[in-house]
């Protein structure tokens, strides 16, 4: 992974209010945006963000590129990272939401085979409080510390970050997986990315219901994870129906004319307390597990 | 996006599958020029499942029957939905009834192959005997008669089922589908497969790229995706209610910008023994372009208000994070819904009820059951307290309004929790 203040960053697809609004932002933020690609406007300024019609022409001019953000509709989506990897970018940042999964699939394929680190669709991206801010997330929420967040949902990020900051602690990376169906990089590789990041001490996975840890991934911090991980999973009170993802109970709910409310979140505590990892039911109690994780180490 | 029965089937006729003459009715009067030859079979065209068993699917013999039929037909709501449309279908004799679908399964990130031989509208026997092919590569027609294999077919009717799954497959990938699905494929005596009813979700948010899908959308939602920016500001888009709310006797209220943030404020109440009656979701930030200020700041007022016409609430707690415009834009927009209600509180006049936007069927169905007029113009005047959690808005220029109002404003979610909890006790 390189997020470092030094690299370079592409926006691609701003040609929507929601783009070019996060775009300036970024670049105020002080991130390395080094350019923004919007075909038939080559050669203009957004802000003072120099403009290309190709990524490729972008990457001539301005030398090796790390990551794009992707703000593009969904149905260009796909073509806008092809586009990027094509011109050689192996980070990519889709922020744009309910890309068609069809699309996905063949991304992910394409980013399989071209070792391209994918972060969404949906993503509201990345920060590294101080230094780097990619996407949509509200880098006001987040402070510099040592603790690296996981999440699907930025607003549970935010909740999550607030109470660590109340308790004097901050962290070191914050990173939004995507609201979408299909998403390119799982909890399970960013638990690897940060169990290897030097500025990490804590690890935080922030799931929701209808979330996407499962036995696997507890399996997974088991045996590969040395770092402390802290689960904290909101709506345990809430009766929410569920939403499922396999083809066989997406056809079952169907036919049936029902979606049965069951609560799959009392077997992921039990399978994580099975693998001592700590399981936090509030925000502040985020921050008290964190602490006592650094006390230790 | 669901399609109605005979749009699936236009879709169907598109690649292929094997249909039976048919033809749609808006008026029991058309019947009376109908093409198809009797028996014909007439069908409630409602995106709602279980027609058959609802009553909306009639046999009929001869014009005469056929339109008494239609006219029970529009007149029988199916699931709460009456239908515009039925279509009038000729009726065929199937040996056997197939099942048949293709999804996406989104955990193995592959499309999945589904079928069952025993098909039709009993349920448990279909399930019991559906079976899966996942597809793993690129498709091939194998990968068809694999499914057909697994659902016990031998002879011919390996080859011809494999062919309908193909056609399927096609217009699963080319239209973007979620689901498509044809239950009862039927067949003949002689082997002969009709799709006889036929269901297609499609992914709404690429409906740019199939313009004829487009034209079936429901009227309402026809500005949403495709609307130029002149009409979508005109529309302030919808509430979102979560109705999940089983539990009797709840009096807290609550009003979010994200489902997760209403997650953990709901999650934080109860444990701390609150118990929540309704809760919303106003201001969401939309897919691709900002949300215009005019419209957040009317649907936390529409919010407020069909939060405050509810007998039951004593306390609503808002909970609001996002950028510092948009949590500023909350500030003032509560203030603004707060002011004109205590003015009118002061000088002790009945608060006109105004006309309320849609309201979620929980809310209708509990409405329903407020007794006179009278009463609830006392529930409106009865004290009512507001919680308000923001971070990062800047209160000092309307903070001497807030002193009058019944609302407390924080930035810790945990004190507006706690804030919440004793005003419940309290009051």
């Amino acid at each position: 992974m390189n997020w470092t203040p030094e690299s370079k960053i592409l926006v691609q697809g701003i040609g929507n209010t929601r783009g070019s609004y996060y775009a300036t932002r970024m670049k105020a933020y002080g991130t390395n945006i080094v350019a923004a690609i919007i075909a038939g406007k080559g050669g203009q300024l957004l802000d003072d963000i120099p403009v290309f019609d190709l990524v490729e022409q972008a990457i001539e001019e301005l030398g090796e590129v790390q990551t794009t953000a992707i703000f593009a509709r969904p149905e260009s989506v796909l073509d806008a990272a092809l586009e990027a990897i094509a011109a050689g970018i192996r980070q990519i940042v889709l922020v744009s939401r309910g890309v068609p999964s069809l699309d996905m699939i063949s991304l992910l394929e394409k980013a399989r085979s071209t070792n391209t680190l994918i972060l969404g669709g949906g993503s509201a991206g990345i920060i590294i409080p101080e230094k780097v801010w990619i996407g949509t997330v509200e880098p006001q929420y987040y402070t510099l510390g040592k603790v690296g967040l996981i999440s699907r949902s930025h607003s549970l990020s935010y909740e999550v970050a607030i109470a660590l900051n109340q308790a004097g602690l901050g962290e070191s990376i914050a990173i939004n997986l995507g609201t979408d169906r299909i998403i390119g990089s799982s909890f399970e590789q960013w638990l690897q990315i940060l169990e290897q990041d030097k500025d990490t001490e804590v690890i935080v996975l922030i799931e929701q219901p209808n979330g996407n840890i499962s036995p696997d991934s507890v399996e997974y911090i088991a045996n590969n994870i040395n770092k402390p991980v802290i689960v904290y999973i909101a709506g345990l009170e809430v009766p929410m129906p569920r939403d499922f993802t396999d083809a066989l109970s997406i056809i079952t709910t169907q036919i049936s004319h029902s979606v049965p409310v069951t609560n799959r979140n009392q077997q992921i505590i039990a399978a994580l307390k099975k693998a001592r990892v700590s399981v936090a039911k509030r925000p502040s109690q985020v921050s008290q597990l964190v602490e006592r994780a650094l006390k230790k180490t | 996006m669901d399609l109605l029965e005979y749009q699936a089937k236009q879709l169907f006729s598109k690649v292929g599958i094997p249909l039976l003459p048919s033809q749609t009715i808006e008026d029991p009067r058309e019947l009376k020029q109908l093409q198809i030859p009797y028996p014909v079979v007439l069908k409630s065209q409602v995106r709602a499942g279980g027609r058959g068993k609802a009553g909306g699917i009639h046999f009929v013999e001869n014009t005469i029957d056929a339109i008494a039929a239609a006219r029970s037909i529009f007149n029988l709501p199916i699931m709460g939905q009456y239908p515009q449309v039925l279509l009038a279908e000729a009726r065929y004799n199937s040996q056997e009834e197939f099942f048949l679908a293709i999804v996406l399964d989104y955990q193995l990130q592959r499309p999945v192959l589904l079928g069952s031989a025993k098909g039709g509208i009993e349920i448990e026997p279909l399930l019991e005997n559906l079976q899966k092919v996942v597809v793993k590569e690129e498709f091939s027609l194998f990968y068809a008669r694999r499914l057909a294999i697994k659902m016990g077919l031998a002879g011919e009717l390996i080859d011809s089922v494999s062919a309908i799954v193909e056609k399927m497959y096609r217009l699963f990938v080319e239209q973007d589908l979620d689901i498509v699905e044809i239950n009862p494929l039927g067949v003949s005596s002689e082997g002969e497969l009709m799709a006889l009813d036929g269901k297609i979700t499609v992914n709404e948010s690429v409906l740019v790229r199939h313009p004829d899908l487009l034209l079936f959308q429901e009227p309402q939602n026809i500005s949403q995706p495709q609307a130029k920016v002149s009409q979508s500001s005109i529309l302030t888009p919808e509430l979102r209610w979560l109705d999940w709310n089983e539990e009797e006797g709840g009096n807290i209220g609550i009003i979010s910008n994200s489902l997760n943030l209403a997650l953990v404020t709901w999650d934080l109440i109860s444990q701390n023994k609150g118990k929540i009656d309704s809760c919303v979701l106003v201001g969401q930030e939309t897919a691709l372009d900002l949300q215009p200020n005019s419209h957040i700041t009317r649907q936390i007022h529409l919010a407020l208000q069909q939060l405050m016409e509810l007998r039951e609430l004593k306390i609503v707690v808002a909970n609001f994070l996002g950028n510092p415009e948009f949590t500023q834009i909350v500030a003032q927009a509560i203030v603004d819904y707060l002011k004109p209600q205590q003015e009118l509180k002061n000088q002790a006049e009945e608060r006109s009820r105004r006309v309320t936007g849609s309201v979620s069927r929980s809310r209708q169905k509990r409405r329903s059951q407020q007794p006179s007029s009278k009463q609830k113009a006392i529930a409106t005047q009865r004290p009512f307290s507001l919680v308000v959690r923001l971070v990062g808005a800047e209160i000092e220029p309307i903070k001497e309004h807030l002193a009058q109002m019944p609302v407390y404003f924080t930035d810790d979610l945990e004190e507006a929790v706690n804030k919440t909890i004793s005003l419940t006790k309290s009051s």
